[in-house]
C-alpha cells in the first residue's frame, strides 16, 4: 500500500510563477523516502504541500488515501528550524506535554528511544540545534503517526553528528513501523537511509531505488556540472 | 486599619474588586502576548477603542460597551487583514491604530464642551468606574479566564509555532481568531481602568518581569499573575495616600518592580 500519493502537483506562490511543476509520484508505505534536490529547488514547499500546510495550486494529494488535513492526527512533523523566542520559559517536559494527552511516563519513554532523556527539565530556548531536533523528533512520535516528515533534520547539527541523527532516523523507522519522509539538500544522505530517493528541481527528474534513480546525469541536472565533475575526479 | 479605612470608601471598593479580576485576566494574556511579539495589537486595540467611546457619547449611551463593540471589530479586522493579505502585521497595526484614534478625535470634535467620560478614558479613573462596570468587568474576566484555562495548551502550542499547533490538528485559524477576540476584550476592560495610553503596561511589565525569574511556563504564568497583582493593589494605595492618578500609579508600581527584579537578577548572576 502507498502511504502518500501525489497526482499532477503544481505550485504558484505568485501567479504563473511555478515552484512545484505538474509532479506526480507516490511514497510506499513503513519506508524511508528521500526528496533531494538544490537549495531553492522548491523541496520544502512540496513537503508542506504534503502535510497539508499549503494547498497545492493544482493536482491532488492523498496521505493513506484521505486529504493530508483530514489526516494530521497520523503525520508526524518536524520542521527544518523552531522559530520561537529563545528566552521563553518553557521546559522540554511542559513543551511535550502540549502536543496530546500523553502521561509523564510515556514522554520519558519516548525523550528515552530518542537519546534525550536526560533533557526533560531542560528550557528548550537553552538546547543545542541537535538536541532540539531530537525533541522536535519525539514530539512528532508521541501522537503515534503513521507517517513522519523531516523538513532538512540536521541543518543545525555538526558533521559529526550528523550520523548519529541518520542512525536515530533509522532506529525510529524500524522501531515504530513508520513511513519516514525526509527533505535533504545532500546527495550522500540517500545511500544511507532511504529506500526511495525522489529528485525534485521545480519538476521531478527522478524517482525510484537510490542504485536505480541516482544516475549521474540526474545529479548533474540536479547540482550542476561542477558536482558531477567533482565525483568524476575522485572516481 | 489603613487598609480598612481605603477599602471602607465604595468608589475604591468598586476599583479593588474590578483590578483584583482585571490584574491576573492581563497577566495570563500578557503572557501569550509577549510570546508571540504582539505588543503592539494591545496599544492598537485600545487606541482604536476611543472610536468606540466616541460613537457612545455621539449617540448618548453608556461609553464602555461602544468601546467593547468597536474593539473587537478592529480585533477582528487586524486578525483578517494579517490573515490573508501580505500586509505586515505592524503596519496592519499601525492603519487601524491610527485610524480608529483618528475617526474618534473627528466625532468628538462634533460635540461641544468638556466631556469627562472621554479623559477617564484617556488616562483611566477609578472614580468612573460603577458597580454595572464591575459587574461586566467580572463577568467578562472570568468568562476570558475560564476559556483560556480550557484553550491553554492549544494557545501555548499556537503561540509558540503554527506550523507544529497546525500538524497536531489544532485549527490555529479559530484559535488565533479567539486569541485576537479575548484580547480586545481585555484590553477594552483594562482601559476603564488604566486608560487607552496605559493600558499595555499591565499587560507587558508583569509578564516580562515573571520571564526574568522563572524557568517553566507554569511558573511563568503563575508568577505573572503575583506581579500584576502587587503591581495593582501597590499602584492603588500609593494613588490614594499619594493623591496620584490610579492609572499612572499602578504603571509605575509595575515598573518598579519590573526594575528591581532586573536589578536582583543582575546582581545574583553577577555574584
Amino acid at each position: 500500500m502507498n502511504a502518500l500519493e501525489i497526482n499532477d502537483v503544481s505550485f504558484e506562490y505568485v501567479k504563473d510563477i511555478s515552484v512545484i511543476d505538474n509532479v506526480s509520484f507516490s511514497i510506499p508505505e513503513k519506508a524511508t523516502t528521500i526528496l533531494i534536490g538544490p537549495n531553492g529547488s522548491g523541496k520544502t514547499t512540496l513537503l508542506k504541500i504534503m502535510i497539508g500546510l499549503l494547498e497545492p495550486t493544482s493536482g491532488t494529494v492523498r496521505v493513506y488515501g484521505k486529504k493530508p488535513k483530514d489526516m494530521r492526527n497520523n503525520i508526524g512533523y518536524v520542521p527544518q528550524k523552531l522559530y520561537f523566542d529563545k528566552t521563553f520559559p518553557i521546559t522540554v517536559m511542559e513543551f511535550l506535554k502540549l502536543a496530546d494527552t500523553s502521561s509523564e511516563d510515556e514522554i520519558l519513554s519516548i525523550l528515552e528511544s530518542v537519546g534525550a532523556n536526560n533533557l526533560a527539565p531542560s528550557r528548550i530556548g537553552e538546547l543545542s540545534g541537535g538536541q532540539l531536533q531530537r525533541i522536535l523528533i519525539a514530539r512528532s512520535l508521541l501522537g503515534k503517526p503513521k507517517i513522519l516528515f523531516l523538513d532538512e533534520p540536521v541543518s543545525g547539527i555538526d558533521i559529526s553528528g550528523e550520523q548519529n541523527f541518520y542512525d536515530l532516523i533509522k532506529d525510529i523507522q524500524e522501531k515504530y513501523g513508520v513511513t519516514v519522509v525526509m527533505v535533504s539538500h545532500e546527495v550522500n544522505v540517500v545511500s544511507q537511509i532511504a529506500n526511495q530517493v525522489i529528485c525534485i528541481n521545480k519538476e521531478m527528474l527522478c524517482s525510484g531505488e537510490p542504485s536505480e534513480a541516482l544516475l549521474p546525469e540526474v545529479i548533474e541536472q540536479l547540482y550542476g556540472k561542477n558536482v558531477s565533475l567533482y565525483k568524476h575526479q575522485c572516481k | 486599619m489603613i487598609t480598612l479605612e481605603l477599602l471602607q470608601l465604595e468608589f475604591m471598593q468598586r476599583a479593588f474588586i474590578a483590578g483584583i479580576f482585571l490584574a491576573p485576566l492581563l497577566a495570563v494574556l500578557g503572557s501569550f502576548v509577549t510570546l508571540r511579539r504582539m505588543s503592539f495589537f494591545a496599544d492598537g486595540i485600545a487606541h482604536a477603542s476611543l472610536l468606540g467611546v466616541a460613537l457612545s457619547i455621539l449617540v448618548g449611551v453608556a461609553p464602555f460597551g461602544g468601546a467593547l463593540i468597536i474593539g473587537v471589530v478592529f480585533g477582528v479586522l487586524i486578525f483578517l487583514l494579517e490573515r490573508y493579505t501580505s500586509i505586515a502585521s505592524d503596519a496592519v497595526i499601525g492603519i487601524i491604530f491610527t485610524t480608529g484614534l483618528a475617526l474618534g478625535i473627528i466625532l468628538i470634535s462634533l460635540q461641544s464642551g468638556y466631556q469627562p467620560d472621554l479623559i477617564s478614558f484617556l488616562f483611566g479613573n477609578i472614580l468612573a468606574i460603577t458597580w454595572s462596570n464591575v459587574w461586566m468587568i467580572g463577568i467578562l474576566s472570568a468568562g476570558i479566564l475560564s476559556t483560556v484555562i480550557l484553550m491553554f495548551k492549544k494557545f501555548t502550542l499556537t503561540s509558540l509555532s503554527e506550523e507544529l499547533a497546525w500538524t497536531s490538528g489544532i485549527s490555529t485559524t479559530y484559535v488565533n481568531l479567539l486569541f485576537y477576540v479575548l484580547l480586545s476584550v481585555a484590553v477594552v476592560l483594562g482601559v476603564k481602568l488604566l486608560g487607552i495610553i496605559l493600558v499595555s503596561a499591565l499587560l507587558i511589565t508583569p509578564p516580562v518581569t515573571a520571564k526574568l525569574v522563572t524557568g517553566s511556563f507554569r511558573s511563568y504564568v503563575m508568577a505573572s499573575v503575583v506581579f500584576s497583582l502587587i503591581a495593582f493593589i501597590g499602584g492603588l494605595f500609593a494613588s490614594y495616600y499619594l493623591d496620584l492618578p490610579s492609572g499612572a500609579s499602578i504603571v509605575m508600581s509595575a515598573s518598579t518592580i519590573f526594575i528591581a527584579v532586573l536589578l536582583y537578577t543582575k546582581i545574583l548572576k553577577k555574584s
